[in-house]
């Protein structure tokens, strides 16, 4: 209430906060500028970033369209799928042994799954290359290799966001369960699962979008034929500037946008992404 | 409790990490332990021999080339990690305190660039900035340039693209250390008789700096190893360690030069992360 008066007084005398409001204005031309920027210039008719675009074609959509940017982007939402239900699968058992149990070792465990969080991706994709040279994997390089690597980066993302909605879990509620003569699975198959449903979709879709957005790691373990979008796109740049990239940069952009405003809509996102980055 | 009598009977949690943790020893551990060894081992003729050595280090650490991408690596560090405190503070300060309608989809609106790579964001620079970009062709059609100058590739064009790439993440750092103040502590600064302005420099940024030192060390971190923008921003003269990693690795093939360029660098930023970390604790403490 009294908080409410001050700062609408503040507001009122408009010194302040009206300047506030002027830099993040600017901070958010800074930050979707570029974006709008690129949107804009893949409608131009010709071969050059005019902005704001002359004229108004879409010859470059069709272009974005054709097997060449597809299969890539088809590559990525297959490898994105199959990260993101992997570390969930694995991220479920280690959440629930990290925060349900105190025994030796838990420590250097904690470390161990969040150390690929902490070691630059780009280290360990040159380690995982190393690795599939060493035991004669070369085969296994591209999808297999690319999958392997997204789980690991992935895993700390999924069990992070796991253990975040055990932590908001009531203690109670498996006591609770166990007391009227639940046995173990049925609680965590019926009371467990349920409360933590949310948590667990959140952690997929989080994993699933650093899959689907990486660099770093991928441009170690990709080979011909079984290239991400993303370095796909890194790999056309050396030609210079193409109308065709820009309206392939806005789909990948638009992918996760849609998949997560469906994802929240339905189960709820908001409450992860502050815990998600918090240490 | 019920659960310990029962549950830890068998040691069930050992069963529960047993899969995920091999996981982890054997593509996260290993390869990371084999690229330690590599970078101690001598390779010859594009392959790694067994033959151990410190040369790799030697040459790394004494060639000017390889100060110089250091040097780079840890200027564009700081500098992203500054600037995205710089803005990112305003914006999270107004996210956290504005009172309008439209305060979720502003902060999704904030947040949204994470869900881009960092390819397709730094594009969008890409297009502002060469020789043939946005930027020149607005200021040629001001009259504020005679020609075209090349804006990139340079360290300036890598500082501006990753500064817009990892400003959510100073958002987010900050919003969650100033989400986290009682907001009493400000009501009763006021109550006291202190203006707004004082009581946010004497009351509110004090108490928000360990959360803004937590956006820079996490920003820093993330820029000195990116690879996208720098290798799309940058050129063979502005190399920084990620790309002359990249380099060594699949176009030199130089398996342990890019070893023990990645090994400095790691153990670089660990030490540097560490310095912060301490110094951000003595912050707590002593406030």
């Amino acid at each position: 209430m009294m908080a409410r008066l001050f700062s609408a007084r503040w507001r009122a005398n408009s010194g302040p906060w009206a300047l506030l409001r002027a830099v993040v204005a600017l901070v958010y031309v800074f930050s979707l500028g570029p974006i709008l920027i690129t949107a804009a210039v893949s409608f131009n008719p010709t071969n050059r970033s005019f902005f704001p675009p002359r004229g108004f074609s879409l010859r470059w959509w069709e272009r974005a369209f054709s097997p060449e940017w597809i299969d890539p982007l088809l590559f990525s939402l297959k490898l994105g799928t199959l990260t993101a239900l992997m570390s969930t699968l694995l991220a479920l058992p280690l959440a629930f042994a990290l925060f349900r149990y105190r025994f030796r070792g838990r420590d250097a465990l904690v470390a161990l799954t969040l150390g690929p969080l902490m070691l630059p991706s780009l280290v360990t994709g040159v380690g995982l290359l190393q690795l599939f040279q060493y035991v004669g994997w070369r085969e296994y390089l591209g999808f297999g290799a690319l999958l392997v690597g997204h789980v690991v980066i992935c895993l700390p993302f999924a069990v992070r966001t796991v253990a975040i909605s055990l932590h908001t879990l009531p203690p109670n509620v498996e006591l609770a369960a166990a007391s009227l003569g639940a046995t173990r699975w049925r609680t965590l198959r019926y009371v467990v699962f349920p409360l933590i449903k949310s948590g667990i979709i959140a952690g997929a879709v989080f994993a699933f979008i650093h899959s689907f957005t990486d660099v770093n790691l991928s441009i170690f373990l990709a080979r011909p034929g079984e290239v991400p979008i993303t370095v796909k796109i890194l790999g056309f740049l050396e030609f210079g500037f193409a109308p065709t990239l820009a309206a392939v940069s806005v789909i990948t952009l638009l992918l996760p946008l849609i998949l997560v405003v469906v994802v929240e809509r339905v189960s709820g996102l908001g409450d992860f992404i502050y815990g998600d980055h918090r240490a | 409790m019920v659960r310990t009598s029962r549950w830890s009977s068998v040691p069930a949690h050992w069963l529960l990490v047993a899969v995920p943790a091999a996981v982890l020893l054997a593509f996260f551990v290993l390869p990371n332990a084999l690229l330690l060894s590599a970078s101690f081992l001598k390779s010859e003729a594009q392959q790694l021999t067994a033959e151990p050595t410190l040369d790799n280090y030697r040459f790394l650490l004494t060639r000017p080339l390889y100060l110089q991408v250091f040097l780079r690596t840890f200027v564009v560090g700081i500098s992203v990690g500054l600037i995205d405190v710089a803005l990112g503070y305003p914006l999270a300060y107004f996210l956290v305190r504005t009172r309008g309608r439209w305060k979720g989809g502003l902060i999704a609106l904030s947040l949204a660039p994470l869900l881009a790579s960092v390819v397709v964001r730094t594009y969008g620079w890409y297009i502002i900035l060469n020789r043939f970009g946005v930027a020149n062709d607005m200021l040629l059609g001001l009259g504020l340039l005679d020609e075209r100058i090349a804006f990139m590739p340079s360290t300036g064009a890598i500082i501006v693209g990753l500064a817009h790439a990892l400003l959510p993440y100073t958002v987010l750092t900050i919003m969650s250390s100033l989400n986290g103040i009682n907001p009493n502590l400000e009501s009763a600064a006021m109550s006291l008789g202190a203006t707004r302005t004082r009581t946010f420099v004497n009351v509110v940024l004090p108490l928000s700096l360990p959360g803004t030192a937590g956006g820079f060390i996490l920003v820093f971190s993330i820029a000195i190893s990116a690879y996208a923008t720098p290798a799309i921003l940058g050129g063979p003269a502005t190399q920084v360690a990620a790309t002359a990693i990249y380099g060594f690795i699949l176009q030199i093939l130089d398996w342990s030069l890019g070893a023990a360029l990645a090994v400095i660098l790691i153990a670089s930023s660990l030490a540097l992360l560490y310095a912060a970390s301490r110094l951000g604790a003595r912050q707590a403490v002593l406030r």
